[in-house]
């Protein structure tokens, strides 16, 4: 069998592109609005969404024939939360100035619909290592739009990249202005926009 | 066992579980974060002074050359005396000091003010002469990001430094957050006693203007020490 039709390939790569949490499903909007100004701030967001995905998802589906089903959403925020938690303490530790930057959108990861929608829809009802790679899929997925997002910000902007100028000085002598729209929130809706109309068009083909 | 007790059972043991990991997590990197916050500090401090600047990131190790070649710190005592530590008292204040050569560039005085959601933690330098603000800044908040958080960012922070927390006729009046734009809402003789405010933020401003106003008033006599160039 081809390794593109197994069903570990198909729940890796499926939200990356055809449902992707972001731009296919419309989920996680709201972090994806306020961190994606730099490219730096948007990259640890991602990484700290994806390892908590991926962990919640993992540790759900190794307890899922044990929850009881009345109290499973309580157990899935407890590690959901624990999770957020110490991606939190972690950042704080070793990237300092960014955990300041991200300010309360780390510890926001907890309402992430994304993490508690996977938990449900999928990590309560299969196998942990399928949880692992839908977990990490769905990341991903997330990761991507928001590093697409902070690239035009970032550029648009402030005509910089990771904090770098790109943009010529030349540029500028000869009259370019930086966007200031796109500095703040509604530029980041409207790069979303564009974004989920080209995926949708392209995948309609 | 009924489906209660086993609830609650497995809710308990989740519970210890999680709460233990995250202890773990939080001793074990406690000594990290504490020496993040300490650097955190010394940059307030010397930001405030315009030592260094945000775009440019600096090593840790330089953070600390630099404080320690330029920054001294000493407490205060009621009457505005400069005291070094080991002869500090209870009631004593702690104030840093900006020094080149022996002489007092200017003071950094710990502000410590209420904001709308939490404490409000900075450091606002004063010139010299003991009239004439350096720079403010923020180091721990919990304002709302976008509104009162503006209050750590540096197109606010910059309106404070040339400001002076004396009027016209040299009474003490502090320095104070404007509801909306200095030059519209401000008569001509306060402008330079008020900073331009926040939108969308109108009652942190007010709290923090209370706040810069008592810590003002706590260092009042060594300002007028500097003022009447007691100290050099």
């Amino acid at each position: 069998m081809k390794i593109t039709r197994t069903k570990a390939f198909k729940v890796f790569f499926t939200p990356i592109w055809e449902s992707n949490p972001v731009s296919g499903q419309i989920l996680g909007i709201c972090s994806a609005l306020a961190v994606t100004v730099q490219l730096k701030t948007a990259i640890v967001m991602s990484l700290a969404l994806t390892f908590v995905l991926a962990f919640s998802n993992l540790s759900i589906s190794l307890m899922r024939n044990l929850i009881p089903r009345n109290i499973r959403i309580i157990i899935e925020l407890t590690v959901i939360a624990t999770l957020v938690i110490f991606a939190d303490q972690v950042l704080k530790a070793f990237l300092y100035d960014i955990s300041k930057q991200l300010s309360i959108f780390v510890g926001l990861i907890i309402t992430n619909c994304i993490i508690l929608g996977r938990a449900e829809t999928y990590a309560l009802g299969n196998p942990p290592f399928l949880s692992l790679l839908d977990g990490i899929g769905n990341g991903l997925g997330y990761s991507q739009i928001l590093i697409t997002v902070a690239v035009l910000r970032e550029i648009l902007g402030a005509g910089k990249l990771f904090g770098f100028q790109v943009i010529p000085n030349a540029f500028y002598v000869a009259g370019y202005v930086n966007m200031g729209f796109m500095v703040l929130a509604p530029g980041a809706f409207i790069a979303i926009g564009l974004i989920v109309w080209v995926q949708k068009t392209v995948s309609k083909d | 066992m009924s489906s209660y007790l086993k609830s609650i059972i497995f809710a308990a043991v989740v519970t210890v579980i999680c709460g233990s990991l995250l202890t773990l997590a939080s001793t074990g990197l406690k000594e990290y974060q504490l020496k993040n916050i300490a650097l955190d500090k010394q940059k307030n401090i010397l930001k405030s002074v315009g030592l260094i600047h945000d775009k440019k990131p600096l090593s840790p190790d330089t953070i600390d050359k630099i404080y320690a070649e330029n920054i001294k710190q000493v407490w205060v005592d009621l009457s505005g005396k400069i005291i070094p530590e080991q002869n500090k008292s209870q009631d004593d204040l702690p104030v840093y000091l900006y020094v080149i050569q022996n002489h007092i560039q200017s003071y950094i005085i710990p502000v410590d003010s209420r904001g709308l959601w939490g404490r409000i933690l900075g450091y606002l330098s004063i010139k010299n002469d003991g009239t004439t603000v350096s720079g403010f800044t923020v180091y721990s908040h919990s304002e709302t990001p976008g509104l009162g958080g503006e209050i750590e960012k540096d197109w606010f922070q910059k309106n404070f430094s040339g400001k002076k927390i004396l009027d016209d006729r040299g009474n003490f009046v502090s320095v104070a957050i404007a509801k909306g734009l200095v030059r519209d809402k401000i008569h001509d003789s306060r402008q330079k006693n008020v900073v331009d405010g926040i939108s969308g933020a109108t009652l942190t401003g007010k709290f923090l203007s209370a706040g810069l106003k008592r810590t003002l008033i706590q260092y009042e006599p060594l300002s007028k020490k500097f003022r009447n160039n007691q100290i050099k």
